[in-house]
Parts: C-alpha cells; sequence; structure tokens
C-alpha cells in the first residue's frame, strides 16, 4: 500500500465530522461481511485508517458509501491474505446474536436471532447487496458504485437473494 | 400493463427507484394484479423483518483506537527533526528518537516489566476513559473521595484537587496493577480523563516524572513523597508534565 502522507489537523477534523459518524455504518457492514464480531473490528478499523490515507481523494461525495466500498475493499484484501480460514456457517450462524435487548421478551428474540442467521447463511453475493440495500438503505446506484458492478447486475442479485432469503426464512421460523 | 411488465416492476418499486411517472402507472396496475400485489406484500414484510434486526454498534475499543489515530501529533519541543509522516513501522524508532531529543526516558526504556505495567496501566486508563462509570467515587472534593479508599485499599492515598492548576478532580477507583488493589484518581484537563494511580514507594527517594508515549497516551512515572505515581491520558507529553508538577506541588503544600 503506497504511503500518503498523513493528513494535517485541518483534514484530521474534516475526517472527524465526515467519516466518523458513519463508523458504526462502517462496522456493521464488516460485522455482515466477516460474520465474525471481532473479525469485523478489525476490517473496520484497517477500513478507517485505509479512508484517512485516502481523504485526500474524497471529493465530497457522499461519505457513507464511499466508506462502505473501502470497508468491502479491505475485507476482500485481507480474506484473500489469509484465504482457506473460512467461517464455517454452522458457526457463522451462532456469533450472530441478536444484540443485547435486554427489554424484548425471548421470543421476539429468538425470531430476531433467526433472522440474523437467515441472513447470514446466505452467500456473499447475496448477502452484500441485501445488507446494502435493506439495511444501509442505500440506493441502486450507491450499491453499485460500493460493489463496483452495473446497476443491472444490482438489480438481478437482489432480486435473487430475496428469494433466497425468503427460503432460509421459512425453512426456520417455519420450524417454531 | 400487464402482469409481466408490472411484476418486473415490483422490486424497483419498493425500492424507490422508479421514476415519478412509472410509480403512479404502476400503482394503478398492481390495483389489477393480485399476484403482484401479494409479492410486494411479501417483499414489504421481509424488509420489516430485516429492519427489525438491533442496528450494530461500534464496540468502544474500535472507536478508541480510531479516536487516537485521528489525534493530531502534538508537537513537542525537540532539536531533532521529528518525521512528519509517521508510518507503523517506524513509530517505534520515531518515538525513541523523540524520546532522546527531549531528554525523557520513555515507557519503553523501562524493559519487559515496564511495559507489562504499561500495558495494565493503558488496560486501566480505558476503563476510566470509557467506561460508563469512570469512578467509583464520584467527588471534587478531596476529603470525600480519601476517606473513601479506608477500608478498600491498605493504604491512605493522599488525594487533591488541582482545579487551580487546571485539572480538577473527578473522583476515585480501585484498580488492580500487577496483582495489588490500587488507589486511580481521575482528574479532568478540558474534554480528557487523567488517571493518576499511587501507592507506596518501596524505593526511598524521589524521582523525577520520566513522560513516555504509548499507543497515543502519554504515561508519566514518578516517585514523590513516599509514593510511586503512575499517571496515564490522552495528552500532550507537555500537559502531563504540568500535571505531575501539579501533583507533586499539591502533596508539598498539603503537608
Amino acid at each position: 500500500m503506497s504511503e500518503a502522507p498523513k493528513p494535517d489537523g485541518k483534514a484530521l477534523e474534516r475526517f472527524r465530522i465526515v467519516m466518523l459518524p458513519h463508523l458504526d455504518a462502517a462496522y456493521g457492514f464488516a460485522r455482515w461481511l466477516t460474520r465474525d464480531p471481532v473479525e469485523a473490528q478489525d476490517v473496520a478499523q484497517e477500513a478507517m485508517l485505509r479512508a484517512l490515507r485516502y481523504f485526500h481523494a474524497f471529493r465530497g461525495e457522499e461519505a457513507r458509501p464511499w466508506l462502505l466500498r473501502i470497508v468491502r475493499n479491505t475485507w476482500s484484501d485481507m480474506r484473500l491474505a489469509r484465504s482457506g480460514e473460512r467461517v464455517p456457517l454452522d458457526e457463522a450462524e451462532s456469533v450472530v446474536d441478536a444484540g443485547p435487548n435486554p427489554e424484548q421478551s425471548a421470543l421476539a428474540g429468538d425470531r430476531r436471532r433467526q433472522i440474523a442467521a437467515a441472513l447470514a447463511a446466505l452467500p456473499e453475493e447475496s448477502r452484500e447487496v441485501l445488507v446494502l440495500r435493506e439495511i444501509e438503505e442505500l440506493s441502486y446506484k450507491h450499491i453499485a458504485a460500493i460493489l463496483d458492478l452495473p446497476i443491472g447486475t444490482i438489480m438481478s442479485r437482489l432480486s435473487r437473494a430475496r428469494e433466497k432469503l425468503a427460503v432460509e426464512l421459512g425453512g426456520r421460523l417455519g420450524k417454531e | 400493463m400487464d402482469c409481466p411488465t408490472c411484476e418486473a416492476m415490483v422490486e424497483s418499486y419498493l425500492d424507490g427507484e422508479l421514476p415519478a411517472g412509472e410509480s403512479a402507472r404502476f400503482e394503478a396496475a398492481l390495483a389489477e394484479c393480485p399476484e403482484c400485489g401479494a409479492k410486494l406484500e411479501r417483499l414489504q414484510t421481509q424488509r420489516a423483518l430485516i429492519r427489525d434486526l438491533p442496528t450494530a454498534r461500534a464496540p468502544d475499543l474500535l472507536r478508541a483506537r480510531i479516536e487516537r489515530e485521528l489525534r493530531v501529533d502534538t508537537p513537542v519541543p525537540v532539536s531533532v527533526p521529528v518525521p512528519r509522516v509517521w508510518p507503523r513501522r517506524t513509530a517505534l524508532a520515531a518515538s525513541l528518537l523523540l524520546a532522546v531529543g527531549a531528554g525523557w526516558l520513555g515507557g519503553r526504556f523501562i524493559g519487559r516489566e515496564g511495559s507489562r505495567e504499561t500495558d495494565e496501566l493503558i488496560a486501566g486508563y480505558l476503563r476510566v476513559g470509557l467506561g460508563d462509570r469512570p469512578v467509583e467515587v464520584a467527588s471534587s472534593d478531596q476529603h470525600t473521595v480519601k476517606p473513601w479508599f479506608a477500608g478498600r485499599i491498605d493504604y491512605a492515598p493522599p488525594v487533591h484537587d488541582l482545579t487551580a492548576s487546571g485539572f480538577p478532580l473527578l473522583g476515585g477507583r480501585v484498580d488492580v496493577l500487577d496483582g495489588r488493589r490500587i488507589a486511580v484518581l481521575v482528574y479532568r484537563r478540558n474534554q480528557h480523563r487523567v488517571a493518576l494511580s499511587l501507592w507506596p514507594a518501596s524505593t526511598p527517594g524521589g524521582a523525577a516524572p520520566q513522560i513516555g508515549e504509548r499507543d497515543g497516551f502519554a504515561i508519566a512515572r514518578w516517585r514523590h513523597a513516599g509514593f510511586e505515581m503512575r499517571a496515564v491520558a490522552d495528552l500532550a507529553p507537555k500537559d502531563m508534565s504540568l500535571f505531575a508538577s501539579a501533583v507533586d506541588q499539591a502533596i508539598d503544600g498539603g503537608r
């Protein structure tokens, strides 16, 4: 990786205002990509550092898609660097918890866990496009930019992903 | 509009990607196409299920690590040229250079034992700096904080409010360092917190503050008035130096 000069104080301040508010989104997306809370932290941290390093190239477009694209590239690179150590699916399901919701009933928590597990079980190609559309609520145009694909491909992937999720959900929620 | 046409539009409609005119046409066609109506409903239900999932929140430690990267490298009065760019690989060399140039002995010089102590101090500082309860006794009154330690640790630490020097006392807590329960006093400097850990010294005499830097935190070590002192904060070394002198002066004045 090339070393761009570390931004000066003014750029750091701007980064703090423009990019830092999207740290939760970066971590959340990383979490769905990695399906592992610890690995997600590494990806999100590395992505933020890369974003900082390349912040001089940020031209005032929308910050969240810009950052999420870096998150996805970071994940691709990190996975490539140590390919072969994939998290098996069974394990992946157990790491997706529904988050702390003490006030929620156990039933709702369990239902959410099932939904999270169904989403986590999807192949990456389906998972990432669904997360970007339904959780990050991004437009086709932004998703296309993040995944570096034509809008038509995004539409067909999204459609397939929704069908797959419906099957997964049917299998899980139907069992209740 | 026939069904294949409207079916092809269901998802774009759901996603708000149809142009306004098309949207109206689709809505009109939908009324006459129960199949597409049902499909839209299924997709809306699926969306509601996904959006009902709790939103991920970046863990505090991740946020802290990034905050540390975002801190401007504070200029330090040194005669040696300090590289502006600090890639990770050269950071160690650079901080050693800095420490030597400024006449400070950094935490790294203390050796393995010191480095483990440094780890524990920084972990303790994160509890102070990030925890929901930075202090167990919250008071700016030294006469409230000092007695609070009685029965919780086996010595009585000197407690002084340092508001006059720009470091108001926030309170205190008990932490564990190297297996021993110790007193930690928490002070504030602007928006930053300073954690001062102190315990009775086993070596006689004083030792002037040595200020080191680790992971973006300033760490001061010194011995004064029979106590080993360790202060950690996300402050510039210069401010840490001020803090150490303020502590010493308060102890000397309070005798």
